[in-house]
């Protein structure tokens, strides 16, 4: 049990205690006195309490104080309150943004000088309007409750409504940044779900329509401190009667240097030629100059400077908003300047390439800064990572009666050793030899081995890599074969797969393809990617000792062969396969996402070691799947696990690892000059003042003390018996 | 009505009896509504049939008469012998009663100082004029064997006579201490068995007796006696000048009041004191008693030869 106000109930004890005692015993002090006789004396004190009407009005005088000093104590226990700016019993929610913008330490307005960032700001605001929030009252009564969210790319509840100062308190000082980019909705979604709801039953036309909202007053109370850098503001609709209030942190002038693009490629026809782009971007008002760094596994290898314009100011003429109030005045945009870097390299072994931005070292000038005299706020998006992959040359063999087409296809990639083409007679025997483990893939066209399994031949996928075209392995890693369809387009594909995002299957039209089914129990060993009327057209198999992708249908017999999309799609397979089933930028993630790999089957013992070199336990998925998410920080991180390695896993000592770079690399939070108001799809909020909000006054402490007073004053006429 | 801590006792008659009063006080004679019965031939006309010049009654003569005292007139006319009868001449007395309780010890100026004046002044009236004076004091404070003050139920002083015994009057006048609770019905009964023949008596008291003062007056007054009550009260009994919060305690039974003296509390004591004082009055006039409340601040010679003389004590 703690006392709230312990020195006030001291100090009129003090007061009160010593008066009281003070007239009780001047009370009981008598002057004796001896006079010659008692006998009239009594006789008259005797008829005055008789019937003495001015001893009735004292004695009532006495009961109204008494009575005046129980209503003080009884309204009192009502605990009256005055109004003040927040309304009593105020549901607020509290929502801080933790995006990689919020890391920006340009200082508050009135000290640039001070290095703190903008959640720090954004943390202090946030605080004193805790601090502000009324009590909780005596006997149960609720005082204001907060609830508090925390968002980048997702948001988080970090306590729902709670008038628990202290545990808000908490909560707020351990928000963090992290690296992501800002995302408003969810976080404005969460913050309308969990709010009262005001119930409108409208019956028109029969029909009942049900709204719930059970706030008096009406809509969602939302602070949210930010720095108002949030792209999909657009996209939020609030109500009329909701009420966000922007709390604005950050310089609107502050500048900023970054990486908004970085990336790493092969050369087609020489693979350990490596050239890497760099884009930066400046929003700054003043021309620039960078050092643009270049590191090889932590070694630096280039430095190119940068030279950066300064950032534009574009007037576009007025327009209005959708629900906004007036027409605004034509608009100023700032129109960042973006210059790029490339860098050549020749290196055939996989790498971790970090590229830095170098600000030139220029110390605070004296006087009065401007947000450009800062230095450049924002560290996060001054680095990028880049994973390059080693140089591979593929060796691939083909079975086929004769395709000119796909063997001047497959010619005409890079390969290690000539194209090995066999014949469907020799095939079986070639797909038995030890020769097909030296090959990264293996082409099978309308040909399949076949297994002898419960005493009939099937078909089935050789071990290894391969790309089937035209034949359908049977089950468990295939389809059931029903037999021969007629035409048939392809109704529906993972446009996001990929080998299929520039396979245009769109105009696809199969002459003659394959009634198939894929069976009920296969567990996720066969992946259809394209579907047709009659069955799957393309599907995708793995399990530990195979992969393919497979097509049902000949693609001969389809108009695909005359299309772009035809040589793109195997081209992609090809890759696709040889690199073990990952896609060519599944080895960057942004921030705020998840990072998701695929691992071969006999993975274990599988972990992520990430940037500041803390170890996470994975668990791999029936698909194959390792996910980790949310990726909080830019940097590297690490997957190791025990088994076999993917065909572009480095292997150290049985333990084998493949590296994601998380990247910032986004221009919107790059920008950060912090918006003075934010626009919603229905409203524009303006960004709130520095006016400190009051809380309500509590007036019980001074009703008591005027119930003590009158108590004091009824005890002195009590004592008082003279001139009235 | 405080009791005074160092009250005035006088010591000297000339304290109680100035030359200047004792002149003035040579030219009055003690006088009588009631004619009374003397026991010896004073300036006095008396009821009782004896010789004297003044003709009373007549008497039918019978053989042995003094022939001296024949009405000749009625025989010539009646021719029947008849005596003329003469008024005796005879001397009056006067017995003062004073109120020596504690009570009487009080007031600015002290009650009992002008109570012992007045009773030496009317002693010596009594005195110089031939009558019989006695003074009895109720209660009172005597040396008991052991040489302190004790309060007594009464003395007194008997049948002094002439001029000579007024040094006697005043010794004992100058040795009374007033003190301790007043038993005035007591001391009235003991004062009516022990008064022989009649007078004139004069109750000098407050008359603030708890026991009542009703029983006491109606056994003198049944004896015969012409009474006058004189109530003596202080001014500070009539208007009391006491404030704030007090115990009061009675000098006499020490009976405790705890009061707070406020503004109708002394309204109300004197509404109180003043029907007292009416039904003191209105009792007297029932019984024949002249009564008179005088203040102590009154001088005695006011009281002597203003009030007295009204009422007819003294002409």
């Amino acid at each position: 049990m703690t006392f709230l106000t312990p020195l006030l109930a001291g100090i009129a004890a003090a007061v009160a205690v010593p008066t009281l005692l003070i007239l009780y015993f001047l009370k009981l002090r008598r002057r004796d006195v001896e006079v010659s006789t008692t006998l009239l004396w009594k006789q008259a004190i005797q008829d005055m309490q008789a019937n003495a009407p001015f001893q009735r009005l004292r004695r009532n005088i006495l009961l109204l104080l008494q009575l005046l000093a129980l209503a003080g104590a009884l309204l009192a226990l009502a605990q009256p309150e005055i109004r003040g700016e927040l309304t009593p019993g105020q549901e607020l929610v509290l929502i801080i943004d933790r995006s990689a913008s919020m890391q920006s330490t340009d200082g508050p307005p009135d000290d640039p000088r001070a290095r703190q960032t903008r959640l720090d700001r954004a943390k202090a605001q946030a605080l004193e309007m805790v601090d502000a929030m009324k009590e909780p009252g005596l006997l149960g009564s609720a005082g204001d409750r907060a609830m508090l969210i925390a968002f980048d790319t997702s948001a988080d509840i970090l306590t729902t409504f709670t008038a628990n100062k202290a545990e808000l308190r908490r909560l707020i000082n351990d928000i963090s940044a992290t690296d992501s980019p800002s995302s408003f909705a969810e976080a404005f979604k969460l913050a309308k779900a969990h709010l009262r709801r005001r119930i409108h039953i409208d019956d028109r036309e029969g029909g009942k329509a049900v709204t719930f909202d059970e706030q008096t007053e009406g809509g969602a109370l939302v602070h949210l401190f930010s720095d108002g850098r949030i792209p999909d503001l657009s996209t939020i609709r609030a109500q009329r009667e909701d009420q966000v209030v922007y709390h604005r942190v950050g310089r609107s002038d502050a500048w900023n240097l970054g990486i908004v693009s970085v990336r790493a490629e092969r050369d087609f026809n020489t693979p350990s030629s490596v050239s890497v782009f760099v884009a930066v971007q400046s929003t700054s008002r003043r021309a620039r100059t960078v050092d643009v760094q270049l590191s090889l596994d932590g070694r630096v290898v280039a430095v190119r400077p940068v030279e950066l314009p300064a950032a534009q100011t574009v007037t576009a003429a007025g327009a209005t908003g959708p629900d906004a109030a007036a027409p605004t005045d034509a608009v100023q945009t700032l129109v960042p300047s973006v210059r790029g870097a490339v860098f050549e390299l020749s290196r055939a072994e996989g790498a971790s390439i970090t590229v830095q931005l170098r600000h030139p070292d220029v110390g605070l000038p004296e006087g009065t800064l401007t947000g450009e005299d800062l230095p450049d706020p924002l560290g996060v998006d001054d680095v990028a990572y880049v994973i390059l992959p080693p140089a591979r040359r593929l060796s691939i063999a083909m079975v086929s009666e004769g395709n000119f087409f796909l063997t001047r296809l497959l010619r005409s990639m890079n390969l290690a050793r000539p194209l090995q083409v066999v014949p469907p007679s020799l095939a079986q025997a070639f797909i038995e030899s030890k020769d097909l483990a030296t090959y990264d893939l293996i082409v099978l066209d309308r040909w399949l081995p076949s297994r002898t399994v419960d005493g009939a031949p099937t078909l089935t996928l050789p071990p290894g890599r391969s790309l089937v075209l035209g034949a359908i392995p049977a089950p468990p890693l295939g389809l059931t074969d029903q037999g021969e369809a007629g035409a048939t387009v392809a109704l529906n594909w993972r446009r996001d797969h990929p080998t299929l995002r520039a396979a245009s299957l769109e105009n696809l039209i199969v002459n003659k393809g394959r009634k198939s089914v894929l069976p009920d129990n296969v567990g996720g060993a066969t992946v259809v990617l394209a579907e047709g009327q009659d069955g799957p057209l393309i599907i995708e198999a793995a399990d530990i000792t195979r992969s393919a992708i497979i097509t049902t249908f000949d693609p001969v017999q389809s108009n695909w062969v005359f299309q772009s999309g035809y040589p793109l799609f195997l081209v992609k397979a090809v890759e696709y396969l040889s690199r073990g089933g990952i896609g060519e930028d599944a080895l960057t993630v942004r921030p705020g996402s998840t990072l998701t790999q695929r691992l071969p089957q006999d993975a274990r013992e599988i972990s992520m070691t990430l940037p500041d070199s803390a170890r996470v336990p994975l668990v791999q998925s029936d698909a194959g799947d390792v996910n980790f998410g949310p990726v909080a920080d830019v940097g590297i991180y690490t997957l190791a696990w025990q088994g076999t390695p993917g065909p572009q896993d480095a292997t150290d000592g049985g333990t084998n690892r493949r590296t994601v770079a998380s990247n910032l690399a986004d221009p919107a939070e790059s920008d950060l000059a912090s918006a003075d108001s934010i626009a919603l799809a229905s409203k524009v909020v303006q960004a709130q003042g520095d006016a400190q909000p009051l809380g309500a006054k509590r007036l019980w402490p001074w009703l008591v003390l005027v119930a003590l007073a009158v108590l004091m004053i009824e005890w002195w006429v009590y004592n008082r018996r003279v001139a009235f | 009505m405080i009791k005074l801590t160092t009250p005035t006792r006088p010591t000297r008659l000339d304290e109680l009896l100035d030359a200047r009063f004792v002149a003035r006080l040579s030219a009055l004679d003690l006088t009588s509504r009631k004619v009374l019965a003397g026991k010896m031939k004073g300036e006095r006309r008396s009821k009782r049939r004896g010789e004297s010049v003044e003709f009373a009654d007549h008497r039918q003569y019978v053989v042995g008469d003094d022939l001296r005292h024949i009405d000749w007139n009625i025989f010539g006319r009646l021719d029947r012998l008849f005596l003329k009868l003469f008024l005796e001449e005879e001397d009056l007395a006067l017995h003062i009663v004073i109120d020596a309780s504690a009570s009487s010890d009080c007031g600015e100026p002290s009650k009992f100082l002008l109570m012992q004046r007045l009773c030496v002044a009317l002693g010596y009236i009594g005195l110089v004029n031939l009558h019989r004076v006695s003074v009895t004091a109720i209660a009172g404070l005597a040396l008991g064997p052991d040489g302190q003050p004790t309060p007594q139920l009464m003395s007194s002083v008997r049948d002094l006579r002439g001029g000579r015994r007024l040094a006697d009057l005043g010794r004992f006048i100058l040795q009374l201490t007033p003190g301790g609770p007043a038993s005035f019905t007591e001391a009235c009964k003991r004062i009516a068995i022990a008064r022989r023949g009649k007078g004139v008596m004069l109750v000098m008291s407050d008359f603030f007796h708890k026991e009542g003062y009703e029983t006491g007056l109606r056994l003198l007054v049944g004896r015969g006696f012409d009474v006058y009550a004189l109530q003596v009260l202080s001014p500070q009994e009539l208007e009391p000048d006491i404030a704030g919060d007090l115990r009061l305690k009675d000098c006499e039974d020490a009976d405790l009041t705890d009061l707070t003296i406020t503004a109708p509390l002394l309204k109300k004591y004197k509404q109180t004191l003043a029907a007292y004082c009416n039904r003191l009055r209105d009792f007297c006039a029932a019984r024949e008693i002249t009564m008179q409340t005088i203040p102590s601040s009154v001088q005695p010679d006011v009281v002597v030869l203003d009030y007295l003389r009204r009422k007819g004590l003294v002409q």
